[in-house]
């Protein structure tokens, strides 16, 4: 078994160096005891993500789940994969909050970017079905995105004024 | 008699116990079409956990549902131990696969009551029920609690065994073998369950490998994907058992897997029992959690619990995501109802244990 994963891992991270045109970074594994291995990449071009559930559709994986997330310059979408055993967490980086998706290839994916399409507002392109799976049809989309709790918005924390006067404060004191 | 009609089923509805809504499709009696629609109870949790410390979401995570509620924190936990490089002690090994089977194996009689309550059975859904009730009196005797164990926490876990509770354990477990093999006998024989179970909502092995499907629904359509088995953790590389599998593809395939993975949740338990190692059953202290990501997997009663974590080295992480069980098995309901009588609905419905609080993190 131990030997198994190593030499699975090994084999897939050969083949997306073929399937992947803009390439990849590998940023680390992570191999225990029990013979478990975990691979966590980042693609240089989001459009590559066809082509790895492409690869992945050839090994009869599947999408675990996927995970965004909103980052300074757009969004950070984590897509965990399942292939003989070995998690793949593949992360992509989109600016304009556009995507393919990856259902056609591997419908294990479904629902997740659906959801990500309800609570991010992230868009989908070629969904068979995009219709909304968690939000109201009278929603907003993108609700986590622009959620903020009470307690931050109590704290100040919803705007800069209060750092402004803080700094202009701090300033004056400095002189 | 020849018309379409569209049915719609929930969100709130008798045969719910939470809210979902299928818009349903007949021809006839006959079930032409599915659609499913979530979102009514939607609680915004992997919002909230961002908002608390990594300890904090031990307690937070295992609010999730109440049937699997042992496995959330479990594999929340050791996606954070994998950040931090954490290794537990041999102890906390086995007792983690105690309290999962002891959980596992109370989750499973409870789906296989609620389908004989679902085909009209009741004395057998009251006869199995009284049976888990045991298992409920074994939890809240050890742990405390006959839902939320509270059994792990990073490091290991927050509770142990002494000798008097390990011979109380083994009398229960043994206290229920003999009414468990009745009751299987039951569900495995008896003319009007088979009648409502057997070539009733039938899912292919091509389709259950297509959608990705997991947990007991896909071992009674013959795929093995048992997390324990192909994605090992705990103590269940050290234990001696098998998956179950059958090939049925049917409703009754998969309360059979159940109900004999009731029987290998008993025997894991007093492996464990009989192996368990001497020594401390955590780490010392409580680490740091450094910048980093981690995933983990278990195999929850409903089949593959993913984690998914996110540190940047604060005391809070920057992004937790987890796919329930049951996420994967919904699309698998719009194969498996087509075809059947609108009667049947409910019946396949309850095949897939469906949790709707764990949908809705």
């Amino acid at each position: 078994m131990k030997t198994d994963k190593k030499e699975i891992a090994a084999l897939l991270l050969a083949e997306l160096k073929v399937y992947i045109n803009s390439g990849f970074d590998h940023r680390f594994s992570h191999f225990d005891h029990l013979g478990n291995e975990d691979l966590y990449l980042s693609l240089h071009d989001k459009a590559d993500i066809k082509a790895v559930a492409s690869l992945f559709e050839k090994h009869t994986g599947r999408v675990i789940t996927i995970t965004p997330y909103v980052v300074d310059n757009g969004f950070e979408i984590a897509y965990h994969f399942d292939v003989r055993g070995v998690v793949l967490t593949v992360t992509l980086l989109t600016e304009d909050g556009t995507v393919d998706s990856i259902t056609p290839n591997l419908k294990s994916a479904d629902w997740a970017e659906r959801e990500m399409q309800d609570l991010f507002n992230i868009k989908l392109i070629g969904h068979p079905n995009p219709d909304r799976l968690i939000l109201d049809e009278k929603m907003a989309k993108g609700i986590f995105k622009e959620y903020m709790t009470l307690s931050d918005a109590m704290t100040g924390a919803a705007t800069n004024t209060l750092w402004e006067q803080i700094n202009e404060a701090k300033g004056e004191q400095n002189g | 008699m020849g018309e379409t009609y569209k049915v719609p089923v929930g969100p709130i509805h008798i045969a719910l116990e939470e809210p979902v809504y299928f818009k349903v499709t007949v021809h006839g009696e006959t079930v032409e079409h599915v659609d499913i629609l979530s979102g009514f109870v939607h609680r915004g949790m992997e919002a909230l956990v961002l908002r608390r410390n990594f300890l904090q979401n031990m307690i937070i995570t295992e609010r999730t549902c109440s049937l699997c509620s042992n496995n959330h924190p479990f594999t929340y936990i050791m996606a954070v131990e994998k950040i931090a490089g954490v290794k537990i002690p041999p102890r906390a090994e086995y007792l983690r696969v105690i309290a999962d089977e002891v959980k596992r194996a109370a989750s499973h009689l409870f789906n296989v009551s609620m389908l004989a309550h679902l085909v009209g059975f009741h004395s057998l859904m009251t006869q199995t029920m009284e049976t888990r009730e045991v298992l409920q009196d074994v939890k809240e005797s050890i742990w405390g609690n006959r839902m939320d164990l509270g059994a792990n926490t990073i490091g290991g876990v927050k509770y142990d065994l002494d000798k008097e509770q390990i011979r109380y354990l083994i009398k229960q477990l043994n206290s229920i073998k003999k009414p468990i093999r009745e009751l299987a006998a039951i569900y495995r024989d008896n003319r009007i369950v088979r009648a409502r179970t057997e070539g009733v909502g039938v899912l292919s092995k091509e389709d259950t490998l297509r959608l990705g499907v997991v947990g007991p629904t896909a071992r009674g359509s013959g795929v093995n994907n048992d997390i324990r088995l192909i994605y090992p953790y705990a103590a269940y590389d050290k234990l001696d058992w098998d998956v179950v599998l059958e090939d049925g593809c049917d409703v009754r395939a998969r309360a059979l897997v159940r109900l004999r993975e009731v029987f290998q949740a008993i025997n894991l338990v007093e492996q464990c029992l009989k192996a368990l190692p001497d020594g401390p059953v955590k780490t010392k202290g409580f680490p740091r959690i450094p910048k980093g990501e981690g995933v983990a997997r278990t195999e929850a009663p409903r089949g593959e619990l993913f984690f998914y974590v996110k540190s940047d080295g604060s005391s809070k992480p920057e992004r937790m995501k987890w796919r329930v069980p049951t996420y994967l098995n919904w699309e698998a309901l719009k194969v498996m109802m087509p075809g059947n009588k609108i009667a049947d609905i409910s019946v396949i419905f309850n095949s897939i244990d469906p949790c709707i609080s764990c949908t809705e993190r």
